[in-house]
């Protein structure tokens, strides 16, 4: 599968060259039976956004025992200008975050990741197109959300944590509107965070039978100085047997978050790792 | 479970959501009664699909051979249900432990008021007498050992059964069974898969119709592994190769389940598996339920992200015996061991739905 990933990649960089950070040539994807450019199919970033969404060097992983192979790989910025642009007080938030990550992140405890980090985890999600609604199935933690095209101008019934989608054409391109997230999802594994007024609009743009450009633009008055985005091309998995398997972290995560209740674990302190408290 | 609230708010926002959508939904014309096919020609099974049913999940004694009720006699058991509710809603908690353990009152429980179409004694159509068949030798040991260890004090998060834990809900499935709560899915269609998205849990399964058969055995999975055909207009679908964990009604890991998705009007969809495991199993057996094509929108069960209840089980349990108390008598599903977690087990899976005879 690695080795699948590597070769696409070299295609995918190679197309990327053209397509991501130029004018794009305007693909026109294949269509739906319902006449909607087609996304249907299993989709999945490479790189090391999830780990960082800005510039990172290698940098050496919380868990010696896994040695090289637990390490954290290098990176360059997805990040539109390469920064950021937190507020003073947000990027000192941050900092802290970053301290104390595998505390606080919420996916080293199987959480729904929201969006746009859920695109963007080493993990493939399908699409499922129906004409008024797109179903995301992500493989991590089985999470699951649905866009939806036949409701402009509604409002979530209650936030979640992956959000309400509203999604519609603009060419080619699929452009989903994201509100309501919970403020308890952060974009990376480097304590990159939001608040409960994230905005996100997302926008997928097929620019190859094999490939999507994906762009998040991220707003969050409360804690950034104004929007900014981020871009990565998305690979589909052309593997003939490539599905969406089972990947329910619960029981890997039970460790992490509640190995300091365990009848043999030392007694509980107020400051164990991963104690399943919010962050 | 007590606190896994967003879905709740299904509860409190149907009524908004129900203007919503009538706002924005075109009236169907419903000139036909024809089911719909898809773009594509397929028989269209798509849309949100609302399993409540109040219905027995195995036929009560007071139902004798009887295989289909009246009219009246279904209003008499929806009756009878709105009665057993009302005078759930007035009793005296157990040991003041009412509303913790098992404790749902009638704001957390959302199974319907109505009995499913088919006007059956039970969901269970085969065998005959609409009761699932004893379970083997084997599965009795399975089933006792899971329930002696769901029924002792935990010493670990491991030692919750699944649905605590979040790994799976209790309704979703595979197969689905009406529930406490969350009894929606929503089924997606392409002409090369079909997928279901279930309210519980949030959890989606992704059917292949492109011919392909199972994955290898060696990968099992919590929901097993799904995929898909036409029979004329009914989808069928067969799952196997469960965990060991996996566990419905007593099923093991070599369960082989066959599910059955009819749409048989624009607002019905019926619904039948056959689970055949003969290692669990004396014989194999089905279950009907008729499917009604619902308005709502699903909401987020974020059950993983709120389970607050796993942490102050397993630090109640820590405290107690750090104190050196005996932790067997303070929450009724662990006291008395298996017999009592087996029982808080059913409530949890038919939480109220079946008057007592």
């Amino acid at each position: 599968m690695r080795d699948f990933l590597l070769a696409h990649a070299l295609v995918g960089i190679l197309l990327a060259c053209f397509s991501v950070n130029s004018a794009p040539a305007q693909y026109a994807a294949a269509r739906t039976p319902d006449g909607d450019p087609d996304l249907n199919g299993i989709w999945q970033a490479l790189g090391s956004a999830h780990w960082d969404l800005e510039d990172h060097a290698a940098r050496p992983g919380p868990a010696e025992v896994l040695g090289a192979l637990g390490a954290i790989p290098a990176g360059l910025s997805v990040v539109e200008g390469g920064a950021i642009p937190y507020q003073p007080w947000a990027a000192e938030q941050r900092a802290k975050n970053l301290a104390n990550w595998v505390k606080l992140d919420p996916a080293v405890k199987c959480f729904m990741p929201g969006i746009p980090r859920a695109t963007y985890m080493p993990f493939p999600f399908q699409i499922v197109q129906r004409s008024n609604k797109i179903l995301f199935a992500y493989e991590f933690a089985s999470t699951s959300r649905v866009v939806r095209l036949d409701r402009p101008g509604t409002e979530a019934l209650a936030p979640s944590w992956m959000g309400y989608g509203l999604g519609r054409w603009e060419g080619e391109t699929l452009v989903v509107d994201v509100t309501a997230q919970v403020a308890d999802t952060w974009f990376d594994s480097s304590g990159n965070f939001h608040s409960d007024e994230l905005r996100v609009e997302e926008r997928y743009t097929p620019i190859g039978p094999n490939l999507l450009r994906y762009e998040a633009t991220v707003e969050d008055p409360k804690v950034f100085t104004r929007p900014w985005k981020l871009s990565i091309p998305l690979y589909r998995r052309v593997e003939p047997d490539a599905r969406i398997l089972e990947f329910k972290c619960v029981p890997f995560a039970e460790g992490a978050m509640y190995g300091h209740l365990r009848r043999e674990a030392a007694p509980a302190e107020d400051t164990q790792p991963g104690s399943g408290e919010g962050n | 479970m007590a606190n896994r609230s967003v879905s709740v708010t299904k509860l409190v926002t149907a009524a908004v959501a129900v203007l919503v959508v009538s706002l924005a939904a075109a009236p169907t014309v419903a000139a036909e009664d024809a089911p719909p096919t898809t773009s594509w020609g397929a028989p269209d099974l798509q849309g949100t699909w609302d399993f409540r049913s109040i219905t027995p999940f195995e036929r009560p004694k007071e139902f004798g051979d009887k295989e289909f009720l009246t009219a009246e006699e279904v209003a008499a058991w929806e009756e009878k249900t709105r009665k057993a509710r009302a005078a759930r809603a007035e009793r005296t908690p157990v040991q003041g432990q009412g509303d913790v353990d098992g404790g749902y009152n009638a704001f957390w429980l959302d199974r319907g008021e109505q009995m499913t179409g088919t006007m059956r004694t039970s969901l269970v159509v085969d065998p005959p007498d609409g009761r699932i068949p004893a379970l083997t030798a084997e599965a009795k040991r399975r089933s006792d050992a899971r329930y002696a260890r769901w029924g002792a004090v935990p010493a670990g998060p491991e030692d919750r059964n699944p649905l605590e834990r979040c790994i799976v809900g209790f309704n979703s499935g595979p197969p689905m069974n009406p529930g406490a709560y969350n009894n929606f899915a929503e089924i997606f269609q392409t002409p090369t898969y079909v997928a279901i998205l279930n309210e519980m849990i949030n959890d989606h399964r992704i059917i292949p119709l492109d011919g392909r058969g199972h994955g290898p055995e060696s990968i099992r999975m919590w929901k097993g592994d799904s995929v898909g055909r036409w029979e004329g207009n009914t989808l069928v679908v067969t799952t196997k190769h469960f965990t060991d964990h996996t566990n419905f009604r007593g099923s093991g890991p070599g369960m082989v389940l066959e599910e059955r998705f009819t749409r048989t009007s624009p607002d019905a969809l019926l619904y039948e598996y056959t689970i055949t495991d003969p290692e669990s199993f004396e014989r194999p057996w089905s279950v009907a339920v008729e499917m009604k094509r619902s308005d709502d929108p699903l909401l987020e069960y974020a059950c993983h992200e709120g389970n607050r209840a796993m942490t102050l089980m397993l630090s109640g349990a820590r405290l107690r015996e750090r104190e050196g108390e005996s932790a067997d008598d303070w929450l009724a599903s662990w006291y008395g061991g298996a017999k009592a977690a087996n029982a808080a087990q059913e409530r949890l899976e038919e939480e109220t739905s079946d008057p007592e005879p």
